[in-house]
């Protein structure tokens, strides 16, 4: 038994964390531009791959992988801002505002998809590991760089929710996603502060794509895929709230992580998907309440 | 002296339906100017409009002599535009102190030190509030939260209030202390333009009167005029 736990079930929950901290991140920024704008960001998992390309081509002019985690979202944040500013907003007082920005995001995501296959082709480049090997914890071999991921993270989704609940920033952010007209007329700049938080969001996205390329390989498809699993895990944690989006990304990609050792790994999504289906029709607001909503 | 607020020929509409029909008035520095009028003749709505919710469809709104119709609401709020909306509006995520600092961004120049001593002349003025600054703003009585959105609104460096039905669902002992808070702010030099159902509270405290009825000005005068607050009271039927 003891066995099991530390060759197989201990590996297993840190793989789970790891892509669950990355998951995060990602649904982190979904969830703050829906809460916030009303806009579900359907470009959001091509954002994700363009942070890992950025990062591929930055490492392969000699970046060390410490720097693209500051480079990456700094070149990230006016690239969020500008999208916010010269595509959602124009369309954002329209009367059918959802379909709209739905449709546009998406078609926008296309694009950037097939920006990313012409620029860097269609094959997968797999960036090394930046920390190889493994620790020994109570006799259990954990692979180092998983564990960095876990802890560097669950810093960032730390510091983004001190930033939301703990700063007059945050606050800003809070009040502009429950009453937009009321914040402004205290004077908040509403339009910067929409464009600043999908700025913020595209650059998390970002982070998780320079996180996760030495895992899963950088392909131009790559955001299709992940991008699935953070809007179950916004669904399920409840569209708008970051408490929620924490604790059903780290449920959710543990019960993909923990089922897989029992029956066939094909049958894992499936699984987190039939929790999101059950979800939306048990308690279809989630777990937790909107940003901005008590 | 130059207006403080000046609406000419103002005109808005909600989809077909045109609530404020070509109305034109003005206020002085320092001025109380009581809009009144039965419930959905376009009071509220013009308060909306000056504050750059609602965009008019035709006329101008200048503040001192500076054109704000068509700008952003928080642009307007930054040129010194206060508002206290009819249902309060408080942000149910937030603290009271979280909501009253929010009001620092209408002055946005202003030095950390000036915001601090904004915020501990408010606390002097609402005690109330600082007692319970780290509480939930929603969590405050009807009163309590009043006195929020209007404190929220006094944070900043605001030149004329908008102030929407302050007395509308409060205890008579309530609504004694929040026309105390608007004589203090009159006697402060502000501009103030109230709208109120409760005509004869607001009177007192009124320079001017307007009556409003569907979308236009059917009445005018002063509140010390015995025969203009008399034929008011007809007009509005109270």
């Amino acid at each position: 038994m003891l066995e099991y736990i530390q060759f197989v079930l201990a590996p297993q929950v840190v793989t789970g964390l790891a892509l669950g901290v990355a998951v995060i991140l990602v649904a982190l920024g979904l969830t703050i531009i829906f809460g916030l704008l009303d806009v579900i960001n359907m470009s959001h998992g091509e954002f994700y791959a363009m942070g890992a390309f950025i990062a591929l081509a930055l490492g392969q002019v000699g970046l060390p992988f410490w720097a693209l985690l500051i480079a990456v979202p700094l070149l990230m944040l006016p690239i969020g801002y500008v999208v916010e500013r010269g595509l959602i907003q124009r369309v954002f007082n329209s009367p059918d505002r959802h379909v709209t920005t739905l449709l546009l995001t998406f078609g926008f995501g296309l694009v950037l998809e097939d920006g990313l296959r012409l620029i860097f082709g269609p094959n997968p480049h797999r960036p090394e590991t930046p920390i190889p090997g493994a620790i020994e914890i109570l006799g259990t071999y954990l692979p180092l760089y998983r564990l960095f991921m876990v802890g560097f993270g669950g810093l960032l989704i730390l510091a983004t929710a001190l930033i939301v609940y703990r700063t007059r920033l945050g606050a800003m952010v809070r009040a502009a996603a429950f009453d937009r007209n009321m914040a402004a007329s205290l004077g908040v700049p509403v339009e910067k502060v929409y464009a600043g938080a999908f700025a913020f969001g595209v650059a998390l996205a970002g982070i998780a794509g320079v996180l996760l390329a030495p895992i899963y390989s950088v392909f131009p498809t790559m955001g299709r895929d992940f991008i699935l699993l953070a809007f179950t895990v916004i669904i399920v944690g409840g569209m708008g709230s970051i408490g929620g989006a924490t604790i059903a990304g780290l449920f959710l990609t543990q019960v993909q992580a923990i089922s897989s050792l029992y029956i066939s790994p094909v049958w894992a999504d499936p699984i987190v998907f039939a929790i999101m289906v059950i979800m939306l029709v048990v308690r279809p607001r989630g777990l937790k309440g909107r940003l901005g909503h008590a | 002296m130059r207006d403080m607020i000046e609406l000419s020929n103002l005109h808005v509409h909600y989809g077909t339906s045109h609530v404020v029909q070509g109305l034109s008035v003005s206020a002085a520095r320092g001025e109380v100017l009581g809009i009144f009028g039965r419930n959905g003749v376009g009071k509220t709505t013009l308060l909306k409009t000056i504050a750059g919710w609602l965009k008019p469809s035709d006329g101008s709104i200048t503040l001192e002599g500076e054109r704000i119709d068509g700008r952003s609401p928080d642009r307007i709020a930054r040129m010194g535009v206060g508002f206290v909306p009819e249902d309060r509006r408080i942000f149910p995520g937030l603290t009271v102190e979280e909501n009253l600092t929010l009001g620092f961004m209408q002055a946005s120049g202003r030095s950390s030190a000036a915001n601090r001593a904004a915020l501990e002349a408010i606390y002097e003025q609402f005690p109330r509030l600082r007692e319970r600054r780290q509480q939930a703003g929603t969590t405050l009585s009807g009163g309590e939260q009043q006195m929020l959105a209007m404190a929220r609104a006094m944070v900043g460096e605001a030149r004329l209030f908008l102030i929407d039905e302050p007395s509308e669902g409060l205890a008579p002992m309530i609504v004694a202390d929040v026309y105390r808070i608007i004589r203090n702010m009159k006697a402060k030099g502000s501009t103030i333009l109230l709208v109120e159902q409760n005509v004869r509270n607001a009177l007192d405290v009124c320079d001017r009167f307007l009556a409003i009825e569907r979308g236009r000005i059917v009445h005018s005068g002063s509140a010390a005029s015995p025969t203009d607050t008399a034929k008011l009271l007809q007009v509005i039927a109270v």
